[in-house]
This record gives C-alpha cells, sequence and structure tokens, in this order.
C-alpha cells in the first residue's frame, strides 16, 4: 500500500450519478419502475436443468425481467438499467464419500453455498463470501434439509453451489436508504435459490420428499397507496418496483405434502390492509401470499424437473 | 334410550340367525308402539308418504327410537324418493358442501379409508395390474345431512350451509346458460369480461380477496386462483385452517371434492392454463447456455427473443480439422518464413556490398559456435578400474564415526587418538593448547584437531562433521567426528552415512552417562544402526573422572550392551574400551594407573584394527554422495568431496550430477590426499571438475555415471522401524548429506518384525518399535534408488529410519 498518495478504492466502482442528470434523453426525469403486473401475478420464471455436464445434478433459472426493464433494454435511455432480474446457477456435486479425515455421519451432509458473482449486483462483490452470501447459504441449508431423504446416505457429502449471476435490486437505485430498508432483493434471491436446488437435487435424482419450491411476498406501500390505509400484500414483489417494502417473507415449501422447510420473515407485518372481510393477520396474509408464489414455482419446476428425466430416459435408452 | 340397545352378552345364550340382537320382549313391545306411531305420522303428515315396516324400524334403531326424528327423515327420504321419479335429473346434483370451514354439526362418523382394506386381498409387491392406477383417496369431507334428522327447511342449518346452497341454486340456474367454459388466463386479466366468464361461477382468487377492499362485489372473471394450481393439494395449509370463520357471502368457496363432476372440464382449463403460462422463455443470456434448441417453443412472441449467439451451437461445430502430419509443423511454417524473410533482408544489403555477404554469413555460423566457457577436455585413459585395484596393494581403509552424546569427549578422545598417532604434530598441538587456554577453554585443546571453525571452537561443540585421517601400520582410517548436539542430528546422519563402523563415546561420570542414554546416545545408536552400521565400539571416556573404577564400567557396560543388542547390534559386534581422552590412556597405549589393572583387554587403536575389510558394491553403477562443493585451488576451481558408494570412476569420466542433471567432467581426482587416475567404492575423494557451473552442484547431490543414471523420484515406498508414532504428516527426509522436506502420504502396512509379513493393511497410526511399510511423498524429485537408508525426521526428533523398496 503506498501511503504517500491517495489511493483508489481497493475494488471497482461505478461511475457517480448525479441527481441533476438523472434525465433520460427524451427529457422527462428518470422515474421508478411501475409494477405493471396484477398484485398476485407472479414474474415467469425459466428453469432449465442439466446445464453443467460435469456436475451430477444442475440447473439454471432466471426471471423474467420486468416490464420496465425490458422496455429499457430494447430502447436503452440510460446507462443504469432500472431494475433487475434475477439470474442464477445451481450446482450439485454428490453425493459423494466424505473425505476420510471426517468424522462419521449416519446421514447426507448437506453443504450449501451461495456466491454472487462480483458483477451480480449494483455493488461489486469480492471474491471471499461475506456475511449475506453466508446467511443465504445457511437459509438454503435449512430449505433442503427437510426435503432430503438425508438417512439414505450415510456418510456421504452434497455440494450444493449456487452462483448468483444477476441478483435482485434491494431499492430502485435512484432512491435513498430509508427506514425501511432492509435488504430485499436477497429473499428473491433466497426463494430462486430454493427452486433451482430443487431442480438441481432432482436432476443429480437423490431421493427427496417432494419438489421444494421457494416463493416471495411482500408488504408494500407505494405512492398509490392512501396513508390511512397499511400496506398491501404482493406476490413476487421486484423491490425496485415498489417505494418502500414493510416486510416481505419467503417460504420454501412443499406443495405435495403441504408443508414448509423454511420461512423467513422480515420487516413490520402488523399492518397489512388486505381485502374486506380478511381477517388474516399480516403475517398470515403473507406467509399465505409466500406459499401461492411458491405454488406458482412450482408449477415451473415440475415442468422443468419432468422435462430433465425425459431427458434422462433418452440416454438411458440410447 | 341406550338401555335399548343394550346387548345381553351371555355365552349360553343362543344367538340368532343374524347373531347381532337379541330383542327382548318388552323392547319389541316398545319398538312396535313406535313403529305404529311413524307411520300413522308419515301418512298424516303434510307429504303424505308410505313406509314399510322394515324402513320404519331400521330408522328407528338408526335414531334410538326417536319417532320425531325418525319420521323426519323417513319423509324426506320418500320425498326425495317421488321427486327423483319425477325429475330424475334434478336429483342428480350432489351437495356442495362449504370448504374449508366445516360445518358447525360435524359428525365424528366419518367413513375412514382404510388401506389394508383396499390391499387385502393383493399380496405383497403383486398388486393385480388393474389395481395400479393412481390411487385418489377421497378427503374425507363430513357427510352433510345424512344424520341431520332435523328437515332441511328447519332452522338448524347453519348460516354456511345456507350460504352453500344459495350458490348451488344459482349455479344450477346459470349451467345451462354456459355455452363454452371459460378460458382465461393470468395475462387474460386485463381483457373484459365475456358474460360466460362472468357467469361462471369460480372460485375467488386471492387477489380478490387483496382487492375486495377496492371492489368488492367485483365478480370473479374466471382466472383461476394460485391456491388451485398446486394440483392435488391434499388440505389447505393449517394456517388456513385456523383462520377465524368469514361468514360473508364473500367466503371462497373452492370446489369441492364433488363438483368438479359439474364443471370439471372449466375447472380443468384453468388450471392447465396458468401452468404453460408462468414458464419464461429463456433470455438471450440463458439461450447462449442451454442452447437454441432447447428453448421450449413459445407461440406467445417474446421481447427476450432476438439473434442470438447460441454457445453450443458454436462450441458443437466441428471448426477445426484434423492436423495433417504429412506436412511441416506449423512450427516449421513459421520457422521457415522467417528464415525466408532473414534471407530477403540480408540479401539487401548484400546487393550494395557483395563482399560483407560472405563475412557475414560466416560472422553468423561462428557466433553460433562461440560460447563463454571454454570446454576443457580431459583425456580419459580408459583403464580398467576393478583390474587396477586388485593389482594395487592398497592398505585395508575404514571409515568410522564417533556419536555419542553432547561433551561426551568425543571430539577429545579423537584429537587425542590423532596426536598421539602423529597425525597432528607437537607444533600445532601446542598452538591449540595455548590459543584454547587463552579463552579459559584449556580442555577442549585436543578438540580443536578436528573442530576447526571458530563457531565450533567458541562454543565448544561440534557442530558439522568434520573428518581426518589417520593410519596404522595395517590400517588407513578416516574419522568422522559427529556432532553430539540434538541440534545438529542432521549432520551426524550425514556422518553415519559414510561410516563403515561407529564408534560410541560415553561419559563414564557420574549423571553424565545417564543423561546421556535419555538422550543422544540412545537416538545415535539408533541411527546409525538403522544407516546400516553392523559393528560398534563404545568407548567409555572420561574414566579418570570416576578414578577407573570397575564397577562403574561394569554397570555402563551392561546397560550400554543390552540396548544395543535391542537396538539390533549382534553381541559379537559390540565392544567395550574404558579410556580417558584427556589423558590419553587405553587409547594408543595402555594405561599405567594401577587402577586400571583391572583392565587387561586391548586398546581403542587395536580395537578398531580388528575390524574387518569391508566389501564395497564395486561393479554396481557409480553412486557418490557429494558432501562438500569447494574452491581447491586455482588450477582447480571447483572440486567436490564425498565417498564413493558404489561403483568406481576414473579421471576423464563424464559424470552426471543429480538431481540437476548437468554434466561434468573429472578433471583430476584424489584419493584421500594423494592424487590418483581412479577410484572405487569405499574411498574418500575429492573429484576436480570441469565443465559445469558451480550452481548445479550442491552438498547432498549424487554423482552417478551417465549411462547408468539414477532417476529423480517424487515418492517412494519405504521399510522403516518408527520410533515414534507415525502418521501421515509431514517429515524431513535424510539420506546422509541430502535432507529435503516431504511427507508421509500412505501407511501401507505395518509389518512383522521377524517374518516382515504385512500384519495390519492401512493402519491409521503405526506405534513406535514396530516397523511398516509407508509411502512418502516429496515436492521436489529427489535421487533416491533402492536400497537406499532414508532417516525421516519431524520437528527436530528423528522419528523413523528405513530401507527403500
Amino acid at each position: 500500500m503506498d501511503r504517500r498518495r491517495i489511493n483508489g478504492p481497493p475494488s471497482g466502482t461505478r461511475p457517480a450519478v448525479f441527481a441533476s442528470s438523472i434525465k433520460s434523453a427524451s427529457g422527462a426525469a428518470t422515474e421508478r419502475p411501475k409494477r405493471q403486473r396484477q398484485s398476485n401475478e407472479l414474474r415467469k420464471i425459466f428453469l432449465k436443468t442439466g446445464i453443467i455436464p460435469t456436475a451430477s445434478g444442475s440447473s439454471y433459472v432466471e426471471f423474467e425481467p420486468s416490464a420496465s426493464l425490458a422496455a429499457a433494454r430494447s430502447s436503452p435511455q440510460s446507462l443504469i438499467p432500472p431494475s433487475s432480474s434475477l439470474k442464477l446457477a445451481c450446482t450439485v456435486h454428490g453425493p459423494k464419500p466424505l473425505p476420510r479425515s471426517a468424522t462419521f455421519s449416519p446421514n447426507i451432509v448437506l453443504t450449501t453455498h451461495v456466491k454472487y458473482a462480483p458483477f451480480a449486483a449494483r455493488k461489486r462483490k469480492g471474491h471471499i463470501r461475506d456475511t449475506s452470501e453466508r446467511d443465504l447459504g445457511v437459509h438454503l441449508e435449512t430449505a433442503l434439509r427437510g426435503v432430503i431423504v438425508a438417512e439414505r446416505w450415510p456418510k456421504s457429502g452434497l455440494d450444493i453451489t449456487i452462483t448468483v449471476l444477476e441478483a435482485e435490486d434491494n431499492r430502485w437505485w435512484g432512491d435513498a436508504a430509508d427506514s425501511h430498508d432492509a435488504s430485499w432483493g436477497m429473499m428473491n434471491v433466497l426463494a430462486g435459490c430454493i427452486t433451482a436446488a430443487s431442480a438441481a437435487i432432482a436432476d443429480a435424482r437423490i431421493d427427496c420428499l417432494d419438489l421444494v419450491a421457494g416463493g416471495v411476498a411482500a408488504l408494500v406501500s407505494d405512492e398509490s397507496t392512501k396513508d390511512e390505509e397499511g400496506p398491501k400484500l404482493k406476490l413476487d414483489t421486484d423491490p425496485a418496483e415498489h417505494r418502500s417494502i414493510q416486510s416481505a417473507c419467503v417460504v420454501a415449501y412443499m406443495p405435495g405434502r403441504d408443508e414448509i422447510t423454511e420461512l423467513w420473515l422480515k420487516g413490520d407485518s402488523s399492518k397489512a390492509s388486505l381485502g374486506d372481510g380478511d381477517q388474516r393477520a399480516g403475517h398470515e396474509a403473507l406467509i399465505d401470499g409466500a406459499v401461492d408464489a411458491a405454488r406458482g414455482a412450482h408449477t415451473v419446476l415440475a415442468e422443468a424437473v419432468k422435462e430433465s428425466a425425459e431427458r434422462f430416459i433418452r440416454q438411458a435408452m440410447g | 334410550m341406550s338401555r335399548h340397545r343394550m346387548k345381553t352378552v351371555s355365552y349360553d345364550d343362543d344367538f340368532d340367525d343374524d347373531g347381532y340382537d337379541s330383542p327382548e320382549p318388552e323392547e319389541q313391545e316398545f319398538l312396535e308402539q313406535c313403529t305404529k306411531e311413524v307411520l300413522g305420522q308419515l301418512r298424516s303428515g303434510e307429504p303424505s308418504v308410505t313406509a314399510t315396516r322394515d324402513e320404519v324400524q331400521e330408522a328407528l334403531w338408526h335414531y334410538y327410537n326417536d319417532v320425531e326424528k325418525s319420521v323426519n327423515y323417513l319423509r324426506g327420504k320418500k320425498a326425495k324418493e317421488i321427486q327423483k321419479k319425477q325429475t330424475p335429473p334434478a336429483t342428480a346434483k350432489p351437495k356442495v358442501p362449504a370448504y374449508p370451514i366445516p360445518p358447525p354439526t360435524t359428525s365424528p362418523q366419518i367413513a375412514h379409508f382404510s388401506a389394508a382394506e383396499f390391499f387385502r386381498d393383493s399380496p405383497w409387491l403383486n398388486v393385480p395390474p388393474h389395481r395400479k392406477a393412481d390411487i385418489l383417496v377421497e378427503p374425507l369431507y363430513p357427510r352433510m345431512g345424512l344424520l341431520g334428522g332435523a328437515p332441511e327447511s328447519g332452522g338448524k342449518v347453519s348460516k354456511l350451509a345456507a350460504l352453500a346452497a344459495a350458490r348451488k341454486k344459482k349455479e344450477g340456474e346459470k349451467t345451462p346458460a354456459e355455452a363454452t367454459p371459460a378460458v382465461a388466463t393470468l395475462s387474460a386479466d386485463k381483457t373484459p369480461e365475456t358474460p360466460a366468464a362472468e357467469a361462471k361461477p369460480s372460485p375467488l382468487s386471492l387477489r380478490e380477496r387483496l382487492a375486495a377492499n377496492d371492489k368488492p362485489r367485483k365478480p370473479s372473471n374466471g382466472i383461476s386462483t394460485l391456491r388451485s394450481l398446486g394440483k392435488g393439494s391434499p388440505a389447505p395449509s393449517p394456517l388456513k385452517k385456523s383462520r377465524p370463520e368469514p361468514a360473508k357471502p364473500e367466503v371462497p368457496t373452492e370446489p369441492g371434492p364433488e363438483e368438479p363432476v359439474e364443471n370439471g372440464q372449466a375447472d380443468h382449463k384453468e388450471k392447465e392454463e396458468p401452468e404453460v403460462n408462468i414458464r419464461a422463455p429463456p433470455s438471450g443470456f440463458a439461450s447462449t447456455i442451454v442452447g437454441d434448441s432447447t428453448r421450449p417453443m413459445m407461440t406467445e412472441p417474446s421481447h427476450l427473443h432476438s439473434n442470438t449467439a447460441d454457445l453450443i451451437r458454436i462450441y458443437g461445430q466441428d471448426l477445426t480439422e484434423p492436423f495433417d502430419f504429412a506436412g511441416p509443423s506449423p512450427d516449421d511454417v513459421v520457422v521457415n518464413a522467417q528464415s525466408s524473410a532473414k534471407g530477403f533482408k540480408s540479401k539487401q544489403p548484400a546487393a550494395k556490398s557483395a563482399g560483407d555477404k560472405k563475412a557475414q554469413g560466416d560472422l553468423a555460423g561462428g557466433m553460433g559456435n562461440l560460447s563463454v566457457a571454454e570446454k576443457v577436455n580431459v583425456k580419459s585413459k580408459n583403464l580398467d578400474v576393478l583390474s587396477e585395484y586388485k593389482k594395487s596393494n592398497r592398505k585395508k581403509s575404514a571409515n568410522f564415526v564417533v556419536i555419542g552424546h553432547v561433551d561426551a569427549g568425543k571430539s577429545t578422545l579423537m584429537g587425542r587418538l590423532l596426536a598421539d598417532l602423529k597425525a597432528v604434530d607437537q607444533r600445532t598441538l601446542e598452538k591449540y593448547k595455548r590459543e584454547a587456554e587463552k579463552i579459559g577453554k584449556g580442555s577442549f585443546a585436543l578438540a580443536w584437531v578436528l573442530d576447526q571453525g571458530t563457531e565450533e571452537r567458541a562454543r565448544g561443540v561440534t557442530i558439522d562433521i568434520a573428518t581426518n585421517k589417520f593410519e596404522t601400520e595395517k590400517t588407513a582410517f578416516t574419522i568422522v567426528d559427529a556432532p553430539g548436539h540434538r541440534d545438529f542430528v542432521p549432520n551426524m546422519i550425514a556422518g553415519a552415512s559414510q561410516a563403515d563402523f561407529a564408534v560410541l563415546v560415553i561419559d563414564s561420570s557420574t549423571g553424565k552417562f545417564e543423561s546421556g542414554l535419555k538422550g543422544q546416545t540412545k537416538e545415535h545408536a539408533l541411527l546409525v544402526r538403522s544407516m546400516g552400521v553392523q559393528k560398534i565400539i563404545v568407548a567409555v571416556n572420561k574414566m579418570d573422572s570416576v578414578q577407573w573404577d570397575k564397577e562403574r564400567f561394569d554397570e555402563i557396560e551392561q546397560q550400554v550392551s543390552s540396548f544395543l543388542t535391542a537396538a539390533g547390534f549382534q553381541p559379537k559386534n559390540i565392544a567395550f574400551v574404558p579410556c580417558s581422552g584427556i589423558q590419553g590412556d587405553n587409547i594408543t597405549r595402555r594405561s599405567e594407573d594401577p587402577n586400571v589393572s583391572w583392565y587387561t583387554g586391548r586398546t581403542l587403536v587395536d580395537e578398531l584394527e580388528t575390524s574387518e575389510r569391508y566389501s564395497h558394491a564395486l561393479d554396481k553403477p557409480l553412486r557418490m554422495t557429494i558432501a562438500d562443493v569447494f574452491r581447491g585451488s586455482v588450477q582447480n576451481p571447483l572440486s567436490i568431496s564425498g565417498r564413493v558408494e558404489a561403483g568406481s570412476l576414473q579421471v576423464g569420466d563424464e559424470l552426471l550430477t543429480m538431481p540437476s542433471g548437468e554434466k561434468a567432467t573429472i578433471r583430476s581426482l584424489e584419493v584421500d590426499g594423494d592424487v590418483s587416475d581412479w577410484a572405487v567404492a569405499g574411498q574418500n575423494v575429492v573429484l576436480n571438475l570441469a565443465n559445469i557451473d558451480p550452481v548445479h552442484l550442491r552438498s547432498g547431490d549424487v554423482i552417478c555415471h551417465s549411462s547408468s543414471p539414477i532417476r529423480n523420484i517424487t515418492s517412494f515406498t519405504t521399510k522403516v522401524l518408527a520410533f515414534e508414532h507415525l502418521m501421515p504428516s509431514m517429515v524431513d527426509i535424510h539420506r546422509g548429506r541430502l535432507h529435503v522436506p516431504g511427507r508421509i502420504s500412505k501407511l501401507v502396512a505395518t509389518l512383522d518384525k521377524g517374518s516382515g509379513a504385512p500384519v495390519k493393511k492401512n493402519p491409521k497410526i503405526v506405534a513406535p518399535g514396530s516397523v511398516a511399510r509407508i509411502v512418502v511423498e516429496m515436492d521436489q524429485g529427489v535421487p533416491l534408488e533402492a536400497p537406499t537408508r532414508v532417516v525421516l525426521r519431524a520437528g527436530g526428533e528423528t522419528v523413523a529410519a528405513g530401507l527403500l523398496e
């Protein structure tokens, strides 16, 4: 380190964007992207298994870009994309024998690694996993532990590695961080991770109780919401599209057994304006919403796994 | 009432036909009375119906002889039968239970589905094919109205049931109007609602529930709920169950299990549609990963589609052609092009000055031949070394290593030996004595004969091995004085590897012997034994400090011999000599001290001379480990010393040094200080080399002939004697001067000490004192070959010694 001169930051930076320059080419100020889906409408999901031939199982998941992002991509007005859409790849290695030095384990030893690519988020990530990535790994492990029939592989290990190629934003890039700000994008990433890992595990043909799918729901308050009424429930939120997210919930849900293996609720869900006569508490509505989102993801997951199975049968046939 | 149903269970009783009930006369009388009453009421009631006696009695039995309920039940049943006869389709409508809220009149009596029953006639794992189907267990919903008893019009029906009935009625009215099933998609949300869709009373979605505060009465437009996406979801989530009962008309009534009968088709479509639709086509990025062919065929145009580059297709293409080796290689092509270009360049000036051309060509050729180092050509005399060796009548020569605990007096003893045998002249000895006294270490004067280094002299410990020669009438000896301090054990190993036999020096003074036996006395003895030394002479030194006590000597002899025998020396190869290095008693001359009269054995020199001639592998390929690399003189700028371990060499030989793999030529050589033309195994030689850079030579390197080179290996299997617990771990591998870091990578087996047969395969750990076969790996290639003795050390301690296999 050279102390005699002013050093640049250790990692890469993005050019500074000043408020005055937040004008598009047409002269209109850049605006927050608007959610154009219904509140219970999910983004479309592309899910494909078996993309990495060397891994025992693999999958790739991406969310359809929101309408504003798609528009910005087709006719760019600014260098800054209005929002981002999740893209991630999951690899499963195993079941493989544990190293000799490891202690005996009657169950499969599950290791989950979630790593953001350096370019995945607006803020560059380092090459070493930071706390949020480790946190995601732990959440993912809990979600999957309840699904895998672990006692079927004693003395074995299963490594699940997820590379996030494009992460969801935590908020709109033009917003300043406020009191409601939290890493909301992480929850969407976790939901994607769960779905992708589930598909990859199925692709690796590891026995599971059910295909576990991840879903996200959030209580959001936007410009349209009046002050007196609380935040509204939206499924599969893109955090860039909302002024403030009051609370969000991600679940890992097994539709076949109607069980939740992982539940992560964040924020204040005490106030929620649900439909008339809907007596549910805010968190109940949130969890139900997330479960609904997971059911939606499950349909895609089931299709992808079916394709994977068909591919396997074709391979086996010749 | 239950008393009427009491069975008189008595084993003496004869059971009648049905074996179930044997009504007592008074019960029968009561039943008769009730039957009449019921029949009367049925006839006289509003819709007059008739019923058989049996029916009435059965109903009475079910309702515990409650006349009113039985009448209600029968009337309802009969009325339905009549209705069915009149309008058969109307009765086809099953009841719609309100879902998910169970009605308050829930009866615990539910027909349980029993898997055991179902599979009763199916033997284990041999299910008949017609049974192999999807088993759809109907959810156990309460059977409404069966045991209600009360008239349907009665006030006992719950609000919910009333609601369900109203809905059903409405549905019944609208069903005929439903011409085509509503097809709706999630994306079709914004499309105006078709009348058909509006008419379709599909379940309300979550969204509508949510949006209810905005437009509470907006009818469903046929979008299926997301909840219905989960096909075959057996039960609502537990959270749903615990929800308080909303008794409003908006209550979502999901299709019950019976409902799909009527709107199954529409329902099915609804379920299918969003399922397809939530799948997105791959983006441009994704299709490069997964390949274009795998893109699902979506009829719907997507903004994501673009002219994508398909990596799979690009990589899949066989763009490269197999190389045809008949033609020139690409390198050749380049070289040819370059040389032709050069020729072109050199031609240009040549056109101007033709005279220069030849000179330039010569110069280029000359430059190629020019080398900075001038090649020394040494003529080999091409001697037959072995026959020369036989012809020469040399004195027999022997190397011995002096070992023992630190401060046992090894160097002093050897100094005395050399002084007494006139190998060191008196003047030098006097000089040492003066200098030693000057720094207050008079007793070290003799040791200085061997300890030449300034540090060694200042500290009074031997650090590196020192060699010196002396001759007796019969034998030429080379002393290898090894350091006793435990920090310098690697040097001691280097010395021991050059030795034919060993002299173990033991300090007999009180306390020193005991500490020595615990310390390096033991380790050195074990090491020399594992280095292959067979014979050992134990010089019990400093006997003068214990007044030549015979008991002390016997005690030491007894302890040391038992230890040495345990270490593997044969008793006949162990000799004990009591002596005093500082005074010179019993070294070359017998002691004149009257206290020593008890000792009648040989002196140390006599003992040394009894050593027999050692045979060396003369006809094997040349192997010599470099002990030292030094600048001999101006004539011989590069010299190496060492002991020829195997084979022979002569002046002019081309040598190969390993591991560097460089070649060198012997310019001249000295054997035991005398210039000679040849040398054989067992001799200590100094080779003056030519045609090699000193950077390629390091002590510990191995010299061999290029005709039979030693190979550099990175892993070897060895049979070792463990001194410590052996586990796969990092070790230092010592072989003479050579020591390299490595690791024990595998413990192959522990072996039986006697037979060498494997006792236990793949042991986790090898206990001290046991013999094992292990695999050792090194990071760099090391010139080692079987059979070589190696010593493994770790953390400053010798952990094992063994023989390469």
